[in-house]
């Protein structure tokens, strides 16, 4: 099959326009339904505010859907703007420009969803409420919009930065790496945030005087369950823009695929814990204001031990980049040794961030209602959260065992 | 680009690919479980202070025995690794 | 943008070995202990009933943390009180010093966060021993089962990993969007943004929560 680099370079731009607008579509689908479901049960509940609800459901399903436009922005510009009259290596950073943008906008979309919807049934519990309900839902969702934002960032780098310096082997591996680097880190964040600023819009619905500390630790959690998605985008921006011309083509690719995996997937279930913390922390605090300085605390604590695995996964990325291989090496044991790595603290960062995210959010509910055990309610979350992350630390170590002992 | 790929390279690959996806999607059940567990304790453990010791002794059991699939997925890999 | 990768260094050889120094961070480690010096002087130089302003931030922070200590610790750990403040002035005035032209964060390298966290993960233990006695402290490894024990040590020592690599990823990667983002936009509009972002408003949570996650581990370790 041999064609022209341009015909590679155009399929390869075709190919992701897809990837973008296909996956981009899936999340603000997803949030803009819940929002609008939600929004019909509430109207449902109190039909003289359906004006007001159905005018709040609408701007809640737009702030969703701007992550579905981004990734229709991108999908159009790979279609036909972008140059096919590029160096190879520009196939690959289309299609990771295309995976960047679509898997980015997932989280962000479902996240939207949540403060859409619990604006809307806030309005239909509590009416006078509306104005700070839409303030809040706004705010919430612009923060929830923001790993979208890294995908979109990166997507544009890796379509306008001519990368005709970077050499193909590994080169390719790099562009590759750093879509899934940032698309899949900002999945767990994107529903992360989200999930806080629902909850809090729905705490406001409830007692309106505390608007004050709600919102602060809504933004608080919120910005902390934004740190697995910038783990994500900085390996991205690692993998762009490092000099790959002085390692072997053969096995690094492997690595610099397997560092993209690495944190990308490990961020997913650290996004999502954190984002059940957060939630639960912004829920309690509006049951019970005064509780905002221990639950702020333990929230923090909770939230930091839970991304220990999108940690270990950067770790093994840091690794993978750092200390590539030294000699060329065709064998096909080279490249499976580096990639199964990757994989391995890749999934392996999914569940133990999910799980101690819950153990965080049911200890941090207590705390707001029961302010003097707090203490002992931390001291045992974290031999809980401790004993949760055995899994991840056996990824962790047996990535370690393929990277350095076989 | 291509070596001579023989067919113990490829198994040996085939191994150590599958080991990396065993231990790494063998973690996520138990991280998610055992973390229920521990929020459920810690939630127990607000309502009822005084029983803190037990309450904590059962959450460790519980835990311990959520992990065994995820030591499965462990053992599996390091004999994917070290022994086939 | 290629100087991503460049450290200045400072090299001497000293009886044989050869030592490398990171210069940048040195310098600004010395100035973040400057500042420090310098307020803690200017708190206490005149200590009265009606306090200056030096002295009324001093006595909040004093407060608070306090707090947070004796609801922590027992009685005969309390000591550790000015370690920790004194962890959270200096990693909070680090993770900020990068707002200012000129300056960069001490944090931005791995060394600082990592010294801190071993430093951390020893006292931590040694507070362990001292509290309960060496028998106790080294058949906690093997709860809940016997041959957990490896697991264990090694869960120990990923504590000082991950504690460490969460504040050096979020410094230095906020550093690195900084840098990347700036560029792309020829420093029109976001660079004051992001810097506020990522240097107060990140650096001073991920300097509270590095400074609790140590409190709670020596915590954890003598009860």
């Amino acid at each position: 099959m041999e064609y022209p680099d341009t015909t590679w370079v155009q399929a390869a731009a075709y190919l992701g326009a897809a990837f973008s607008v296909g996956f981009g579509a899936i999340g603000a689908a997803l949030g803009e339904g819940y929002a609008a479901g939600i929004a019909a049960q509430s109207i449902g509940k109190n039909p003289g505010e359906s004006g007001n609800i159905l005018k709040n459901m609408l701007i809640g399903q737009a702030v969703a859907e701007s992550a579905g436009i981004f990734a229709l922005v991108v999908s159009m510009l790979l279609a036909f703007v972008v140059p096919a009259e590029a160096p190879l290596i520009s196939a690959y950073c289309y299609l990771g420009a295309g995976l960047a943008m679509g898997l980015g906008a997932i989280g962000s979309g479902m996240g939207s969803g949540f403060p859409a919807a619990e604006a809307c049934r806030g309005i239909a519990d509590n009416p006078p409420t509306s104005g700070m309900l839409t303030t809040n839902m706004l705010i919430g969702s612009a923060i929830c919009q923001t790993p979208s934002i890294f995908g979109m960032v990166v997507a544009f780098m890796l379509m306008f930065i001519d990368f005709g310096q970077q050499p193909l082997w590994p080169g390719w591996a790099a562009m590759l790496g750093a879509g899934c680097a940032v698309g899949f880190g900002a999945i767990g964040s994107g529903v992360g945030s989200g999930i806080p600023a629902g909850t809090s819009t729905a705490g406001i619905a409830r007692q309106p005087a505390a608007v004050g500390s709600i919102r602060t630790n809504m933004l608080i959690g919120s910005a902390v369950s934004q740190t697995p998605s910038i783990f994500g985008m900085v390996v991205a921006f690692m993998l762009i823009f490092l000099d790959w011309s002085h390692v072997p083509a053969w096995p690094t690719w492997a690595g610099l695929l397997g560092a993209g995996l690495s944190t990308g997937l490990a961020a997913i279930g650290p996004g999502i814990g954190n984002g059940f913390t957060a939630g639960e922390a912004a829920a309690g605090i509006a049951r019970v204001p005064d509780s905002s300085g221990p639950v702020t605390t333990t929230m923090l604590i909770a939230q930091g031990v839970a991304q220990s695995t999108v940690i270990y996964g950067f770790l093994v990325s840091l690794i993978m980049i750092f200390m590539p291989p030294t000699e060329y090496d065709a064998s096909m044991t080279a490249w499976a040794t580096l990639l199964s790595a990757g994989l391995c603290m890749g999934f392996g960062g999914i569940g133990p961030g999910i799980g101690e995210g819950m153990a965080g959010a049911y200890a941090v509910r207590r705390i707001a209602r029961d302010m003097e055990v707090n203490v002992l309610i931390t001291r045992v979350m974290l031999v809980g959260q401790a004993v949760s992350e055995s899994t991840g630390i056996y990824s962790l170590i047996v990535s370690l065992l393929l990277l350095f002992v076989v | 680009m291509a070596a001579e790929i023989a067919g113990t390279d490829l198994v040996r690959a085939a191994a150590l690919l599958g080991a990396g996806i065993a231990m790494g999607l063998g973690a996520i059940g138990p991280g998610v479980g055992e973390g229920f567990a521990a929020g459920k304790a810690c939630e127990a453990i607000g309502k009822n202070p005084k029983e803190a010791g037990l309450l904590t002794r059962t959450m460790l059991v519980g835990q311990a025995v959520s992990e065994s699939t995820g030591i499965y997925s462990l053992v599996v890999a390091l004999l994917l690794i070290f022994v086939v | 943008m290629g100087d991503l990768t460049k450290i200045p260094q400072w090299v001497f050889e000293i009886g044989g070995y050869r030592l490398t120094l990171n210069s940048e961070t040195l310098i600004m480690s010395w100035i973040v202990m400057g500042i420090l010096i310098l307020f803690a002087v200017v708190a206490t130089r005149r200590i009265s009933i009606l306090p200056g302003p030096y002295q009324t931030i001093a006595e909040l922070m004093v407060d608070a943390f306090q707090g947070l200590v004796h609801d922590a610790l027992d009685e005969g750990n309390r000591h550790y009180f000015p370690l920790i403040i004194t962890l959270f002035l200096f990693l909070w005035l680090s993770n900020m010093l990068g707002v200012i032209p000129f300056l960069s964060e001490p944090t931005k390298d791995l060394n600082t966060p990592l010294a801190y966290g071993i430093l951390g993960f020893f006292i931590a233990h040694y507070a362990g021993i001292k509290t309960k006695g060496f028998k106790a402290y080294a058949s906690e490894y093997f709860q809940p089962m016997f041959f957990m024990a490896p697991l264990n040590i090694i869960g120990e020592l990923s504590k000082v990993v991950s504690i460490s690599f969460r504040l050096f990823g979020n410094i230095m990667g906020g550093s690195i969007i900084i840098l990347v983002v700036s560029h792309l936009v020829y420093n029109l509009v976001l660079p004051p943004l992001l810097n506020a972002f990522f240097g107060l408003f990140v650096g001073t949570i991920q300097a509270f929560v590095f400074t609790m996650l140590t409190l709670v581990y020596i915590s954890v370790q003598t009860k």
